[in-house]
């Protein structure tokens, strides 16, 4: 069966700088893999038993890393940025999938980084999708899919063509070898332009206005140094929160 | 253009928040929701101007009719689009949003209307800071803000949408979580993470909690990694997603994937060591100090207030 795979679609938000003025800046920094990208090629390895993975990806960062891990060949829009607006970047990758040819599986990582972007990349495919999916296998000519949805999970058969939002609920236990790596850097690598694809942006604008803090206020800072005292003023101030 | 919104509804989660949102700039807002009749007759008395209802057929989930719902909500033509981040109502969210060219927002806080222009607030780096979108067309909304208490209100009507081309997504089976589902429901957590050194001191955790009348959580290291608490304790945002009115994180550093679990609490209370840790700064009180010195003197103060 034939996977397009996503992967390193985004910049790590943890890696923003904030400034002291709320506003934020990525000095040098480069798309990465999320957490769930590495649940998106085990399900693609386990559907796809043989044939071939190809991993879709925009921008800059490691463009070998799915390819690490089992993809045959991979193709890159390298001037696709970060959008303010995710269906921009969501019809970026429905176009490049559209633009590798027919896939029964599309799986793409269930990101909280940016489920924004997940949304519309399945919107703009308009295939039957599942998101939160934690495992996928074939079973008699179906797909058996569990998905977690709140604290319990869900066992779904389902045909294709289909789309899969999966999500990791570990780190990787498998990270590639070093050989595996550079083997990677060795496989079939396809870089395109957002001109060669065609792609013309078809939204109206959205704009960024500013970044700032949240009016939340601080968090009350208590010194345990006298563990009792701590304490008694900790359940003072739980008193008149009333929840106690 | 119009200024209605749809709120598309798959379980309660954050109805009221989106409604309140939702309510910044439109008269009418009306609710989808693709779920069974009591859901819908729940969302009918929250004050929604028009309830429609898509049940799904038996044994088939909300997903299977993305592209249905789409379809025949494409005539109401809203200004604005929410659903939760709950899985099947982004994925529902994808396909109403496709059908209205419209804009996707992920995590968004609120909503505000300034003049003419619609202002979207979303959460960003890892929710140290909010960023203001402006939007000229249509909005859809992935929303993770506060949620409300419900009103009592007048139930309206319920419109029924007839179900029909379900995409072929079949449910073979549910797996429920092996252990109790008390902490879903619990009013106080007590949850201890890696600041913790040996498995015999979880005891000082259940002192605690028995004290605080509260159930154990824990994070996944806790759980994965040692095996001194089982998965169904583990809290975050791919285990268990829980909305206490007291959390109290124990010798946890406060990962987003952990906080993502506790979003909904109403105080977090972190109890650690290291002044820079990240839960002190996503919390309500922080205690700064040795979790083997605070934990049994936070018992005692619960034992002294029954
Ligand atoms: C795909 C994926 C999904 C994940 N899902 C979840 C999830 O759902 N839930 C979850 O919890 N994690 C999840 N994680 C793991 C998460 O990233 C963090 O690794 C984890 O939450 C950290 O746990 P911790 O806070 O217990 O440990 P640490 O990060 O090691 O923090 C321990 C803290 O204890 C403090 N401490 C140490 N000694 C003391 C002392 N004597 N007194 C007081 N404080 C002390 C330290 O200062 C430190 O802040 C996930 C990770 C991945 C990759």
């Amino acid at each position: 069966m034939k996977v397009i795979t996503v992967f390193k679609w985004l910049r790590n938000p943890q890696d923003a700088l904030v400034k002291a003025d709320g506003s934020i800046e990525w000095p040098g920094v480069k798309m990465s893999a999320n957490d769930d990208d590495p649940a998106v090629m085990e399900i693609a390895a386990a559907l796809a038993s043989g044939d071939e993975i190809i991993a879709l990806t925009i921008g800059d960062g490691d463009l070998a890393w799915a390819a690490a891990r089992g993809a045959t060949r991979t193709t890159v829009i390298t001037d696709a940025l970060t959008e303010v607006n995710s269906s921009v970047t969501g019809a970026i990758l429905a176009a490049a999938v559209k633009h590798l040819g027919d896939a029964e599986v599309i799986i793409i990582g269930d990101s909280s980084w940016d489920y924004g972007v997940v949304s519309a990349f399945i919107g703009q495919l308009g295939r039957p999708a599942l998101a939160g999916v934690t495992a996928a296998q074939l079973q008699e000519g179906c797909i058996q899919v569990t998905r977690k949805l709140g604290s319990v999970s869900q066992v779904l058969e389902v045909n294709t063509p289909l789309v899969l939002a999966a999500m990791a609920t570990q780190s990787e236990k498998n990270e590639p070898s070093m050989k595996q790596v550079l083997t990677a850097r060795k496989k079939p690598m396809e870089k395109l332009t957002l001109e060669e694809l065609g792609f013309s942006s078809p939204f109206t604008t959205v704009s960024s206005l500013k970044t700032r803090f949240p009016d939340t206020p601080p968090a009350v800072l208590i010194k345990g140094d006298d563990p009792v005292c701590a304490c008694e003023e900790l359940m003072a101030a739980l008193h008149t929160e009333g929840v106690l | 253009m119009s200024m209605k919104s749809l709120i598309i509804i798959t379980d309660e989660r954050r109805v009221g928040g989106m409604l309140m949102a939702a309510r910044t700039l439109s008269e009418q807002v009306i609710a989808v929701v693709v779920g069974s009749p009591s859901l819908a007759e729940t969302v009918a008395t929250w004050g929604f101007e028009r309830v429609l209802n898509l049940e799904p057929a038996s044994g088939i989930p909300a997903e299977a009719y993305a592209a249905l719902l789409a379809e025949v909500t494409a005539d109401i033509k809203p200004r604005l689009i929410l659903a939760s981040d709950m899985p099947s109502s982004r994925v529902l969210l994808a396909a109403v949003a496709a059908k209205q060219n419209a804009a996707i927002i992920g995590a968004v806080r609120a909503i505000t209307v300034c003049g003419d222009t619609i202002i979207t607030s979303r959460s960003m780096a890892d929710d140290k800071v909010l960023e203001d979108i402006k939007t000229a067309g249509v909005i859809a909304g992935i929303f993770i803000g506060d949620d409300l208490e419900k009103p009592q209100t007048q139930a309206v009507a319920i419109e029924h949408i007839e179900q029909k081309n379900a995409a072929h997504i079949k449910l073979k089976g549910i797996i429920e979580p092996e252990g109790n589902a008390g902490l879903l429901t619990a009013a106080r957590v007590v949850s201890v993470g890696s600041g913790i050194k040996a498995k015999n001191d979880i005891k000082l955790i259940e002192e605690l909690a028995q004290a605080a009348q509260a159930e154990i959580g824990c994070t996944l290291p806790i759980c994965d990694d040692v095996r001194w608490l089982p998965t169904h304790r583990v809290v975050g945002s791919t285990h268990n997603q829980i909305a206490p009115e007291l959390y109290i994180a124990i010798g946890i550093s406060g990962q987003p994937q952990h906080l993502a679990g506790v979003r909904d609490a109403k105080i977090v209370v972190a109890i650690n060591n290291d002044p820079e840790a990240r839960i002190l700064k996503n919390c309500n009180y922080g205690i700064v100090g040795d979790l083997y010195k605070i934990v049994p003197a936070l018992t005692a103060a619960f034992k002294n207030l029954v």
